[in-house]
């Protein structure tokens, strides 16, 4: 399994571009994407879920073209998107076995594989009710369920724990990283949490490009050795913002404690361990 | 002041920038055009027995304006209602309801929204109109006050308080949107045919017509000399021109108290807005009307357990139709309010026991008419409930859901005219009982086309609720379900259109896929 990005441009207008000159390849393993709002994270993930076609470059999926043959994907595409409804009057049996139908899959075995779904992601209690009555996390987990209908050789989630609680979003990841053992996965998140636990690889985006991509390793090890911590007066704050890349900061008091980054440290500074987290503000702020 | 301003200006942009705004507008225009029947037409829309006026200034302006009061109310109702529901979908309600506005206020700015969309319409039409007069020009004089006076003496009131009633019909009935629809097709056809009796009585006639055709049946019994019924028709009225004559209209001098009359509408509308801002839900939705029946479903424990991938049952791949066509029929059954089904198995008996033609050529249509609301999502429902992420990117979206949808939307109009089709084939009467079949065809058809070019429903429940109101009216031009027609070469012509409108469908829906 080998889905390969090749050039890839999404124009809306002549000079506006919701994504430009993309590439990447991924194999088997969880490819984390993450950029601020805007970056085209969902623009990419629906161009990868054939949803929407690039105005330029190519996607392929184990060297198939799938924007000329977009049913090639679409067959084993597990996709969840960010913002997704429900019809709201049929339960979630209802729902997910249409799901089935759109995906084309059904068999003897459907039912089974839909208690299971719905058993694991615990709505089998609230199944036949209604969806419109589910709250936001429970309408997540429909989404999650739907997703993996179709024994999934690619899934792509896109800010997939939005609406989960905590202990959701534990057991959510544990569930990415089994799917991962056999299939590609890619998380987009701008919660660099969620992703720097179980991604094997990152990819930094901003403004519809690709900053940097890589392991984790080698995306901490771009600020590895310039991170700092320095405790500076409230009032020298937008002096030293202006100044320095400013991770983030902490008020105590009158003073404030800033994680920054630079080459040679600022006044009474700390060397800190430098964290995906940080490496992702550097790589967009920079 | 200013920021009251800033609010109507900004819902009355958000909706007329929009494509389905622009596309009423065309339809305006084009229903404008046939307002006044070119002198060679084969059908009137204002005529007395065998009298038409001239074309001068005053009769096209007076018809063009009559037409508009009469029309662009019926239709108006459907386009500017919903006004709250959008604030109360885009959530934007929730914020308006912290803020100072008082109930009587917003009220109000939606009021005056819904009336400035109706009268840019109007407005279209008016100057169509005046195009018109110098296109069919007869030698007459152009008098720009015979197309100003009853534009704005009949035809601003009668906005207004559609525009009121449409803003009332939503604080009362809240959610409730199919019976909107039904109730207003109800109130309108009782004050469409209300019959003023003496001069007073025309200061009830809320669209302010009754007292211009009262006029113009005067003038052509003056001439004829009968004082018997001179046979006013208004509509779209084929193939009645042989034995056309003409007379002159000169237009109407309103008395004062008519005049006094129209503005005492819009005050009455006024306030009937401010009772129904008394009412007023302020966006307390779910205090209002969930509650008592839609309880929020919690769970003993909240979060979800493990999941063994590797232990899922394996599916196999099928790309069978029918569990979609299953679901899309359960999603139309099921959308709406229960009760509407109560008034729908009522419909179906009716179409049992009435005598065959009644039941054929009146209950049937507004027994569809009742499904307007579940049609006009059939191809819509994907962006209404944001699901089109899913649908969009399923297996084969064109060949299979598409089709799926059409054949559930066909479904149900067979389902409901099952008794009237078991009449017709008892009697081995096979033409009436396909011309149903083709009819449930093409208002499928019709709704696909119509919500895939606008992706919204209105337009297709603006037409509908026309088509179904001139099918009642017995207007023979649009009768889709062989009501008035029962020769096979009718069968024909209605399933060219039909293949026409399916084949536009995939195409449009085909271009909408490759355009993503």
């Amino acid at each position: 399994m080998r889905l390969d990005i090749q050039n890839v441009s999404k124009r809306y207008n002549y000079k506006k571009y919701g994504l430009k000159e993309y590439s990447l390849s991924i194999e088997k393993g969880i490819l984390g994407l993450l950029g601020p709002n805007g970056a085209g994270k969902s623009t990419l993930l629906k161009m990868i879920a054939t949803i929407s076609k690039p105005s330029e470059g190519i996607i392929l999926l184990n060297k198939n073209n799938v924007i000329k043959d977009p049913n090639y994907m679409r067959k084993q595409l597990g996709y969840l998107p960010q913002d997704f409804g429900v019809y709201p009057n049929l339960n979630a049996y209802e729902f997910l076995s249409y799901m089935a139908a759109l995906k084309g899959i059904g068999g003897n075995q459907l039912n089974q594989k839909i208690n299971f779904l719905l058993e694991g992601l615990n709505l089998i209690e609230v199944a036949k009710k209604p969806i419109g009555n589910y709250s936001g996390g429970m309408k997540q987990r429909i989404g999650i369920a739907q997703a993996l209908l179709n024994n999934p050789k690619i899934v792509l989630f896109d800010e997939p724990t939005v609406g989960l609680d905590p202990e959701e979003r534990v057991r959510f990841r544990n569930l990415i990283s089994e799917l991962a053992n056999d299939c590609i996965v890619i998380l987009s998140s701008h919660i660099v949490s969620d992703i720097d636990t179980i991604a094997d690889e990152v990819a930094i985006m901003k403004e519809g490009r690709l900053l940097s991509q890589g392991t984790q390793k080698t995306i901490v090890d771009t600020v590895k050795g310039k991170v700092f911590e320095t405790i500076i007066a409230k009032e020298d704050i937008h002096n030293f913002a202006n100044n320095h890349i400013v991770l983030n900061t902490i008020r105590k008091k009158d003073k404030i404690t800033v994680r920054h980054i630079s080459e040679t440290g600022y006044g009474q500074h700390t060397p800190c361990t430098a964290t995906l987290e940080d490496a992702y503000l550097y790589t967009t702020k920079k | 002041m200013k920021n009251f301003i800033t609010i109507i200006t900004s819902d009355y942009l958000q909706r007329t920038r929009s494509y389905a705004f622009l596309i009423t507008l065309c339809i305006s225009l084009v229903i404008a055009y046939t307002f006044i029947p070119s002198p060679d037409a084969n059908y009137s829309t204002i005529r007395i027995g065998d009298y038409l006026g001239f074309y001068n200034s005053s009769w096209i302006g007076y018809v063009s304006a009559l037409m508009t009061s009469i029309f662009l109310s019926l239709i108006g109702f459907y386009l500017v209602n919903g006004s709250i529901k959008n604030d109360i979908d885009s959530k934007i309600g929730q914020i308006i309801a912290t803020t100072k506005i008082s109930n009587f206020a917003y009220l109000f700015s939606k009021t005056i929204s819904n009336f400035l969309v109706l009268i840019t319409i109007a407005f279209v039409v008016f100057i169509m109109s005046i195009l018109l007069f110098f296109l069919y020009n007869d030698g007459f004089s152009f008098e720009i006050l015979q197309f100003i006076t009853p534009y704005s003496i009949i035809v601003i009131s009668s906005l207004f308080f559609i525009s009121v009633l449409a803003v009332l019909f939503e604080v009362f009935l809240g959610q409730k949107s199919i019976l909107q629809n039904i109730l207003f097709f109800f109130l309108f056809g009782a004050l469409a045919v209300y019959q003023p009796t003496n001069d007073e009585n025309f200061y009830f006639d809320v669209f302010g017509t009754k007292i211009v055709t009262h006029k113009m049946e005067k003038t052509v019994k003056k001439i004829t000399g009968k004082e018997e019924k001179s046979g006013l028709t208004i509509g779209f009225v084929l193939g009645n021109i042989s034995n056309t004559k003409h007379f002159t209209f000169n237009g109407i001098n309103f008395p004062p108290q008519f005049i006094v009359s129209r503005i005492s509408w819009i005050a009455i509308s006024l306030l009937l807005l401010g009772v129904a801002s008394l009412f007023f839900h302020r966006f307390k939705i779910k205090e209002r009307f969930q509650v008592r029946k839609h309880k929020k479903i919690t769970l003993k424990t909240s979060t979800a357990n493990n999941i063994d991938i590797s232990t899922l049952p394996k599916t196999s791949l099928s790309f069978k139709i029918l569990p979609l066509i299953k679901t899309e029929f359960l999603l139309l059954i099921r959308h709406g309010h229960k009760w509407l089904w109560i008034l729908n198995i009522g419909g179906m008996i009716a179409l049992c026991f009435t005598p065959i033609s009644i039941a054929h050529q009146m209950v049937l249509p507004i027994l569809w008419f009742l499904q307007v609301s579940r049609w006009s999502s059939l191809v819509t429902k994907e962006r209404i409930y944001n699901t089109h992420f899913f649908t969009f990117s399923s297996y084969q979206p064109l060949q299979r859901l598409l089709l799926s949808q059409i054949i559930s939307g066909i479904l149900l109009a067979i389902l409901l005219a099952i008794p009237l089709l078991f009449r017709y084939i008892l009697q081995f009467d096979f033409v009436p009982a396909i011309s149903i079949i083709f009819g449930g065809v093409f208002i499928v058809s019709f709704a696909v086309l119509t919500g895939m070019l606008t992706k919204g429903k209105k337009l297709f429940e603006i037409l509908f609720f026309l088509i179904t109101y001139a099918n009642l009216n017995t207007i023979p031009l649009v009768d889709y379900f062989g009501g008035l027609h029962d020769q096979y070469s009718y069968l024909m012509g209605i399933l060219v259109i039909v293949t026409l409108l399916l084949t536009m469908s995939y195409i449009v829906r085909n271009l909408e896929l490759k355009k993503m």
